[in-house]
């Protein structure tokens, strides 16, 4: 996971693989706009100058299969409205893309970028601004060989509105990058859904990370702020919703994290506060290594965990406070919304299950409860003590969480009338002998 | 002795369900599993955290703990006590024209058939709930919850036979009393126990273990067995891959599984059969 340099800076197309639009464009003066009709056009095209390039009835720009379909090398182009086929060509090391960015100023809105090692290159493009795009890599290619969907490096200011990616190596990948804004994005079936090095001060919000390897991955960097997204379905072997690796002062507010392998991965990571997040449903809620310090957790809502954490480490110094476990039942006889004692992560049957992954078969086992019980009741085992200081004794209503979605839920006719059926069934088999019983009395 | 074996079979069976039917603990026990299953089940839906996340498979989940504490322990109980009867009441039935095994068989199917009975109730309630508001496959990961709870209902009846044939002429508390014990080893201290040696051994064989013991102890066989149908290998986390791995998918698991309860409701009936016609009324 070293961090990705770009590679060769592509040029201008030789004529043989050049787009039969290419004319146009080095006719256009600065600032005009071109519009292209429905169409197929093939070849590459290479845009030197400040010009607006829109598609009516959404023509398909077809890559000549050598490298980047779309070159914007001049400022403040815009190219809109288009269908861009990569054809499956070029070269990871030339950063071959859908559309390849070496200017400033530059927007790509409402495009289908697919079969492209990369969808969209940012390469040095500050003001960048990318939205509405739906971007698909390479089917039935291994991530190493495929490229991200979006990808940015060394940028100060850009903006992903409202981008669908999937099956690329990394939904967006973003290094060297600072002061972005990443909105209502939706990232799923890649290696990672968001991979992020060495960027500070960017604005993550009411993005989608789903069924990747990993929701969003990040490292080296400083004051990151997430709000409001969704980490998802992360389910593989070592899968993980939200994982920061040497990443500090950052803040993570009212995120879904749930259904995940690993909900929450801290290492190295210090001074970030976790606040109104809803992890749910993971075998493990939070994994973290003795190398982080100061973090907090406070006023999340930790719901059906296999197990609520797993510590790297002898002791910690991250903070829970006033958070909601549902596993937690200690009473609040006070009234106050508080349990009246502290709630303690992490139990001897999670000790266990930390050190061999097929005690997991047993959790939630009645032997499992029985130990929490014999743990609680006889405290002879100086388990290392991480606990919530005065846990919420309800769960807390956090309105600005997304929602879980709730499709494929409905009314089952099929299952009820088999439920009828089962009723009516043993009823009937035990009121026979009741009846009968009576006849014989 | 013109009627066929199996029509007499039937016949001690259809008595034994008269009287199971009849009696008050299956209708007690049938009670009791209904408010439980129907707690379960509305509960996991309403008391949902207020986030939805307790849907069809977490409630299913708490289903098959409720059905791997209660219902071992109703076969046990139910089946000694009506399998080890007083002196005189053995004495009056084994003195029939009737194969002691014919006798024991036929008791033990129309017991199962009255539990079942007892359980539909209770699985056909917390259904009407569960199927107001479920996913697409809900149905097969609820069917294979009767089922599997169908066979945990046969293994601790024919636990139970093996008991009772001891008892016979004996005191019944003191089978009752080994019936007790059998559920909390099986429900509890070999998980326990399987759990503390495995903490001692070097990963691979401790891993090997718990995966033994999950697969020969039948309470924990149907438990991973249904959870693994409900809810895939999230059920478990990584503890699901390493049980896969070691029956080599879930074909292998979903057989050995099936095997494990087979084998746990024929193997005690056989040596209950043989206690039974060597024992001296």
């Amino acid at each position: 996971m070293a961090p990705v340099l770009p590679g060769n800076l592509e040029g201008r197309p030789p004529p043989s693989e050049a787009s039969p639009l290419q004319r146009r464009i080095d006719a256009a003066e600065p600032g005009a706009v071109v519009e292209v009709e429905q169409g197929r056009y093939r070849g590459d095209l290479y845009l030197d100058r400040s010009i607006r390039l829109v598609g009516r009835g959404r023509p398909t720009l077809i890559g000549s299969g050598a490298g980047s379909v779309v070159r914007v090398r001049g400022p403040d182009v815009l190219v809109e409205g288009f269908d861009i086929d990569g054809m499956a060509g070029g070269d990871l090391a030339a950063d071959s893309s859908g559309v390849h960015v070496a200017a400033p100023g530059v927007t790509i809105r409402n495009c289908r970028i697919g079969n492209t090692l990369f969808g969209i290159y940012l390469r040095e493009s500050p003001g960048a601004r990318i939205e509405g795009n739906v971007i698909r890599g390479i089917p039935g290619r291994e991530a190493g060989e495929k490229g991200s969907g979006i990808h940015i490096w060394n940028t100060t200011g850009f903006a992903f509105v409202g981008n669908d990616i999937a099956d690329s190596r990394d939904g967006i990948y973003v290094q060297n990058a600072s002061g972005g804004l990443v909105r209502g994005n939706r990232a799923r079936r890649l290696r990672y859904g968001l991979h992020y090095m060495n960027s500070d001060d960017n604005l993550f919000e009411e993005n989608v990370f789903e069924q990747s390897a990993a929701g969003a991955v990040l490292m080296f960097s400083k004051r990151i702020q997430f709000r409001r997204n969704s980490f998802l379905h992360n389910r593989g072997f070592a899968s993980v919703g939200l994982l920061f690796k040497d990443l500090s002062d950052s803040v993570a507010e009212d995120n879904l994290i749930a259904d995940n392998a690993r909900g929450i991965f801290l290492e190295g990571s210090s001074r970030n506060l976790f606040r109104r997040n809803v992890l749910a449903q993971s075998d493990t809620a939070i994994v973290l290594y003795g190398s982080s310090s100061e973090n907090r957790f406070e006023g999340n809502a930790f719901i059906g965990n296999l197990s609520p954490l797993a510590l790297y480490a002898r002791r910690t110094d991250t903070k829970f406070d006033g958070n909601y476990w549902s596993d937690n039942d200690g009473p609040d006889l006070d009234g106050d919304g508080r349990s009246d004692r502290p709630y303690t992560l992490g139990s001897l049957f999670d000790h266990l299950r930390g050190n061999l992954s097929a005690a997991d078969l047993m959790a939630q086992s009645p032997a499992a409860l029985a130990l929490a019980a014999a743990e609680r009741a006889f405290p002879v085992l100086e388990a290392i003590q991480v606990a919530d200081a005065s846990p919420l004794a309800r769960p807390p209503s956090l309105p600005d969480v997304p929602a879980p979605s709730a499709e494929r839920r409905r009314l089952d006719p099929w299952g009820l009338a088999a439920a009828l059926i089962l009723v009516g069934g043993g009823l009937a088999v035990l009121g026979v002998g009741r009846r009968r019983g009576r006849e014989a009395a | 002795m013109s009627t066929p074996r199996t029509s007499l079979v039937l016949l001690v069976a259809r008595q034994e369900l008269l009287l199971a039917a009849r009696s008050r603990w299956t209708q007690i026990f049938a009670a009791v599993f209904a408010v439980l299953a129907l707690g379960v089940s509305a509960s996991g839906y309403i008391l949902s955290g207020g986030h939805g996340f307790q849907d069809f498979a977490r409630t299913s989940a708490s289903l098959v703990q409720l059905v791997t504490l209660v219902v071992p322990l109703a076969a046990l109980l139910m089946g000694v006590m009506a399998l080890a009867p007083e002196r005189g009441t053995a004495e009056l039935l084994f003195s029939q024209p009737i194969a002691r095994r014919q006798i024991l068989v036929g008791k033990l199917l129309g017991l199962l058939a009255a539990l079942a009975a007892a359980e539909a109730v209770g699985f056909g309630l917390a259904g009407l709930v569960v199927f107001q508001n479920t996913g697409e496959d809900g149905a097969v990961g609820y069917a294979l919850l009767v089922l599997g709870s169908l066979l945990l209902t046969a293994v601790f009846l024919s636990l139970a036979a093996l008991i009772a044939a001891g008892a016979v002429g004996r005191k019944r508390a003191r089978a009752l009393a080994v019936a007790l014990v059998v559920w909390f080893v099986a429900v509890l201290l070999i998980d326990l126990v399987a759990l503390g040696v495995a903490s001692l051994l070097p990963s691979t064989a401790a891993s090997r273990l718990l995966i033994l013991s999950v697969l020969l102890n039948p309470a924990s066989a149907m438990r991973t067995g249904s959870l693994l149908a409900i809810e895939g290998t999230a059920a478990f986390g990584s503890g699901s891959l390493a049980l896969l791995r070691f029956t080599r998918g879930t074909g292998g698991a979903a057989v050995l599984v099936t095997f494990s309860l087979v084998a746990w409701t024929v193997l005690p009936t056989l040596a209950a059969i043989r206690r039974l016609s060597r024992a001296d009324l």
